[in-house]
């Protein structure tokens, strides 16, 4: 530790040097600070030998209750009209009292009975009860338990026998400054240090005079906690700067649509198992009842059927408008793709969109009920598979995703599909990132678009996880504060 | 998605190529590797291509995409004399059968384990939970020909596979796992599908469960196959994915004659599926100038043919169903890892979505003030989203059938959350300052509306209402420029007294006050909260 004193050790210094010794409470009053403050101060100056700190135990005797027989006597010698035994015993609330005060009180030969059948008490020796009581007015008045007789202590000791009186032990704590801690402190003060430069030390100039007292730099300093975003809110925010430097326009849309843009405009067909409600959250006595099977929907529930003019086969069963009209929280974010599709049509475009899906899962290490997902669509004459793949290998380079690899894979509304693989040092394998593909006739023409659509919707979790070396996905959504607060800043970019 | 474990010295055979070599490709015919260990390797395959869902179907596939046997494959069938009769009161129970014969088997026990792995992936994708289709597996030596597909009362008898005395339909459907399983393919069906053969003896009870008389064994050697489905095509892609895998096992297939009441035909039917050569749009597809020859070769590759202007796919791959599928079947035989990518420069400039940045900056200047944003699900359970606030609600947007109940309603309020959040952290440092920006949801007549709100949380033995203003006042102003008005008012988090409602330019915009002792007390959290929650979307709109 430094030589130097910690501020509250200068305070407690200063206050005791003109004391000498002082009490533990006189010094927190002293040097104006709270009582854990001045306990740790006093440990610190204790181990560096400034000061020195000495208890005792402090016992004086407290009166609980005063004597019964004390009052009993009273009661008889301040009587305006003789007592008789039946009257003095009606002054006292319990019979078992007053017969106790009064065996006493006779058997001492303090109070005595006159004969005869009135039963007339009367004071028999005032000054024999008077040792009891100027005993009891000694411990009421608080004095000290070493300044009384020896014939008081026979008293006493029959008291606290009785529980009438007891001991109270009190301990003191006292703190005397050592010649070392006056010097200390003395240097201190001479010196004319500054504790802590003041609005006033500077306007005045004082500071020109005085230097500023070292402090312990090598003490911890409290934990502190600044206000972060959300990691996952960062990430999102370099996904959209990525796009946005490749000339991408972002889609926001609802959560909530009908099973028609989810799954239908999308070539899925309709008893396709990943429609079923193991898969998907279908909402409550919802649907869409507004939707018709005309316009683009007639022409979608064509190509489920028999492939309508795109030269399809189809699905090849009867298309339902029931199934199409239930609404749905977005499985993926290709819904929001197709829609914007539909209304953009063949104009050269790319978009894209940052957003949510769900998907009725238990939550395990790689499985969420909700994550998200950067979908994205590129539509233009004359793009292919090897654009796809081009920008693909950009994208994810971009995101820090070096040398990923392509691979086929099948999703009913893409033709050709290929799935992303990047490698993972902590698996040392080939992980999936994400599917892509050029959307296939059957998705395109209903919608009125003739040019190729480059498609893509890829999870950005797993992405996450690799860059923040987690190994459980439910980490990232588990509102864990000491992660949130502590995680490296630079660690997720 | 289904898995087939490939047994790598039996599977090396079969392909004619080392181990590396088949781990390396097996990605590039669309399988993914799920597990490896020293013996063998576990794959995925899409569930459009159930051709794979065998060691023997892969094979075929890579020996194509190796080039150590290329080309449509072919596949006789003969005639063996064996025909089913068809019962017309099954015309509205399980309509359709499809059969076929495998003669010259030699199966070991993987062979079998293959074939009944197909059987049951089968079983659960095309045959949808053998709902659509079901799948039947006999050694025709214990089958006396010929058969019939028949309707039957509940009361019928038979020895059920495994069994050892006959069991009655009713029996079967309400006792056995299989019948309660997937009993409910006959809603309230009063007669139920078998097929027996001239003896009685019954091969089977469509789609729950065959009879024990006919099991298949390693010692088969001559297999019937029957398919039974609710739709005819789908029967028919069934029994060619099982058939051709036989003819892949050494078996010989031979045909089966159906004889319907009305009808009849001949199963299986093998032929190719064919579609348009359509040269330009492939080329268009993938980007490559290549030429026919080069193409043929490609195709081969793909174990497809071109005959003129047609494309041959053999009769196990049911999912050509349009001419742009012959794009990816060039693609992968002239190999996906040799395609050049090229990067599409943008001609346009890129925008992002102002009311995105919005909430962006929303999350930028909470943080700024010292606190900790959190993202937490939208979905989540009743009981911290309303009985823990003692409130109740007609409008709740509950989900079908949610695997778990903590994901079973849509959350109307961000604070519930919240508190929850604060409810996991107790142990954490305070002061705890914390907020989000998320969706929540409300009923409306043609469906659901979706809000986007900003909810915020100060928990510690200092937290007051005035602490919340500040943070309100400091977000309403620095987003939006708006000076806010609270007044006081009621709400189902805040403790009366303690509570205001937040306008601003006369609109309301959400409610800030020092959370029940009882709310905080139901999410165990031990130190004073207060907190507002406003909308971020009205916010928004105001800002314009």
């Amino acid at each position: 530790m430094s030589s130097a004193l910690h501020p509250l050790e200068r305070k407690i210094l200063s206050a005791l040097a003109p004391l000498g010794s002082a009490p533990f409470e006189a010094l927190v009053a002293a040097a104006s600070l709270n009582e854990d403050q001045v306990r740790r101060a006093l440990q610190w100056l204790a181990s560096k030998g400034l000061v020195s700190i000495g208890s005792s135990v402090e016992s004086r005797l407290e009166l609980v209750r005063e004597p019964p027989e004390l009052d009993l006597v009273r009661q008889v010698s301040q009587a305006p009209a003789p007592l008789t035994v039946g009257g003095l015993r009606g002054k006292f609330e319990s019979p078992d009292e007053f017969s106790a005060a009064f065996g006493r009180a006779r058997g001492s030969g303090w109070i005595r009975v006159e004969e005869g059948p009135a039963q007339v008490v009367r004071v028999a020796d005032a000054a024999g009860i008077e040792s009891l009581r100027s005993v009891v007015q000694s411990i009421a008045s608080g004095k000290a338990e070493d300044d009384m007789t020896s014939e008081d202590a026979g008293i006493i000791s029959d008291l606290l026998k009785r529980g009438l009186v007891r001991r109270v032990e009190t301990r003191t704590t006292t703190v005397a400054i050592t010649d070392k801690g006056r010097s200390s402190s003395s240097l201190a003060a001479a010196a004319g240090l500054i504790d802590r430069l003041t609005p006033d030390i500077l306007a005045s100039g004082t500071w020109r005079d005085r230097k500023l007292r070292p402090i312990d730099v090598e003490a911890k300093a409290p934990s502190f906690f600044p206000g972060r975003r959300h990691p996952v809110r960062d990430f999102i925010r370099e996904v959209r700067e990525v796009y946005l430097s490749m000339g991408f326009i972002e889609l926001q849309g609802d959560s909530v649509h009908p099973a028609f843009w989810n799954f239908d405009a999308l070539f899925i067909p309709q008893n396709h198992p990943g429609r079923e409600m193991q898969d998907t959250f279908y909402l409550d006595g919802l649907s869409d009842t507004a939707l018709k099977r005309s316009g683009v929907v007639a022409k979608v529930a064509s190509v489920h059927e028999d492939g309508w003019k795109t030269g399809s086969r189809g699905w090849g069963y009867r298309w339902r408008i029931e199934e199409a009209r239930r609404l749905v929280l977005r499985t993926h974010n290709t819904v929001l793709s197709v829609k914007a599709l539909s209304e953009t049509g063949e104009r050269e475009t790319r978009v894209f969109a940052v957003s949510k899906v769900y998907r009725n899962e238990n939550l395990d290490y790689k499985h969420l009920a909700e994550f998200y997902q950067m979908d994205g669509i590129m539509v233009g004459a004359g793009l292919n598979v090897r654009h796809l793949m081009g920008f693909l290998t950009e994208f994810y380079k971009k995101l820090g995703m070096a040398g990923v690899k392509l691979w086929p894979t099948y999703f009913p509304y893409t033709e050709p599909s290929l799935q992303v693989v990047g490698y993972s040092k902590a698996f040392k394998s080939w992980i999936e990132l994400g599917g892509s593909g050029v959307f296939r006739p059957e998705v395109t023409q209903p919608l009125g678009v003739r040019v190729p659509v480059l498609a893509w919707g890829p999870g950005i979790e797993r992405l996450m996880l690799m860059r923040f070396g987690l190994e459980d996905m439910r980490a990232l959504y588990g509102s864990d504060l000491s992660w949130l607060r502590n995680r490296g800043e630079l660690a997720g970019s | 998605m289904p898995v087939v474990r490939l047994e790598l010295s039996r599977f090396a055979e079969m392909v004619g190529a080392g181990k590396e070599k088949i781990l390396d490709r097996l990605p590039y015919i669309g399988l993914d590797i799920e597990g490896t260990d020293s013996r063998s390797v576990r794959v995925e395959y899409s569930p459009n291509r159930p051709d794979l869902g065998t060691d023997y179907g892969i094979a075929r596939a890579l020996r194509g995409l190796l080039g150590k046997e290329t080309g449509l494959p072919e596949f006789q069938t003969k005639p063996t004399g064996v025909a089913v009769t068809v019962d017309r009161r099954l015309a509205k129970v399980r309509p359709y059968i499809a059969c076929c014969v495998a003669t010259g088997l030699d199966l070991d026990d993987e062979d079998v384990r293959q074939i009944i792995s197909l059987q049951e992936d089968l079983h659960n994708g095309l045959g949808r939970k053998r709902k659509a289709v079901a799948v039947g597996l006999h050694d025709l030596d214990r089958i006396s020909p010929p058969l019939s597909y028949r309707a039957v009362p509940s009361t019928f008898e038979f020895i059920p596979l495994d069994g050892e005395k006959p069991s009655s339909i009713r029996s079967i459907l309400s006792d056995s796992y299989e019948g309660r399983t997937y009993g409910h393919v006959f809603n309230r069906s009063k007669v139920f599908p078998v097929i027996s053969d001239s003896k009685g003896t019954v091969l089977s009870f469509p789609p729950i469960i065959n009879g024990n008389a006919t099991k298949v064994t390693t010692r088969t050697r001559r297999m019937f196959v029957d398919v039974t489905s609710t739709s005819q095509k789908d029967g028919d892609d069934v029994l060619a994915i099982l058939a051709t895998t036989l003819s892949e096992a050494g078996g010989k297939l031979g045909t089966v004659a159906i004889k319907y009441p009305n009808k009849a035909r001949v199963t299986p039917d093998l032929a190719p599926t064919a579609l348009p050569f359509d040269l330009d749009l492939v080329r268009s597809v993938i980007g490559l100038d290549l030429s026919r020859r080069e193409m043929l070769a490609c195709l081969a590759r793909s174990r497809m043919g071109v005959r003129g202007n047609m494309v041959l796919g053999p009769r196990y791959r049911i999912d050509l169903l349009h001419p742009v599928d012959v794009a990816e079947e060039v693609a992968l035989g002239y190999g996906i890892e040799r395609i050049k990518p090229v990067y599409p420069p943008s001609n346009t400039p890129g925008a992002l979505n102002e009311f995105e940045k919005f909430l962006d900056s929303a999350s930028t200047v909470m943080a700024g003030a010292g606190m900790i944003e959190m993202m937490t699900y939208e979905l989540t359970d009743r009981g911290s989203l309303y009985d823990s606030f003692e409130r109740s609600s007609s409008e709740k947007v509950t989900v079908q059938n949610p695997k778990s109940l903590d994901h079973s309603m849509l959350r109307d309020a961000l604070l519930p959350s919240l508190l929850a959040a604060l409810s996991g952290n107790v142990k954490s440092d305070y002061p705890q300052r914390v907020f989000e920006i998320g969706r929540v949801y409300t009923r409306a007549l043609d469906g659901v509306k979706e809000f986007w709100h900003l909810g915020c949380l100060v928990a510690h033995s200092q937290a007051s209402y005035t602490e919340a203003k500040m943070y309100l006042e400091a977000a309403c102003r620095l987003l939006a420029g708006l000076e806010v008005v609270t007044k006081a008012a009621e709400h189902w988090a805040f403790s009366p007294g303690r509570c205001a409602s937040v306008t601003a330019k006369e609109e309301g915009l959400g409610y800030i006050g020092e959370l029940r002792p009882g709310t905080i007390d139901a999410f165990g959290v031990g130190v004073p909260v207060s907190g507002f929650e406003i909308d971020l979307s009205k916010l928004y709109e105001l800002l314009k």
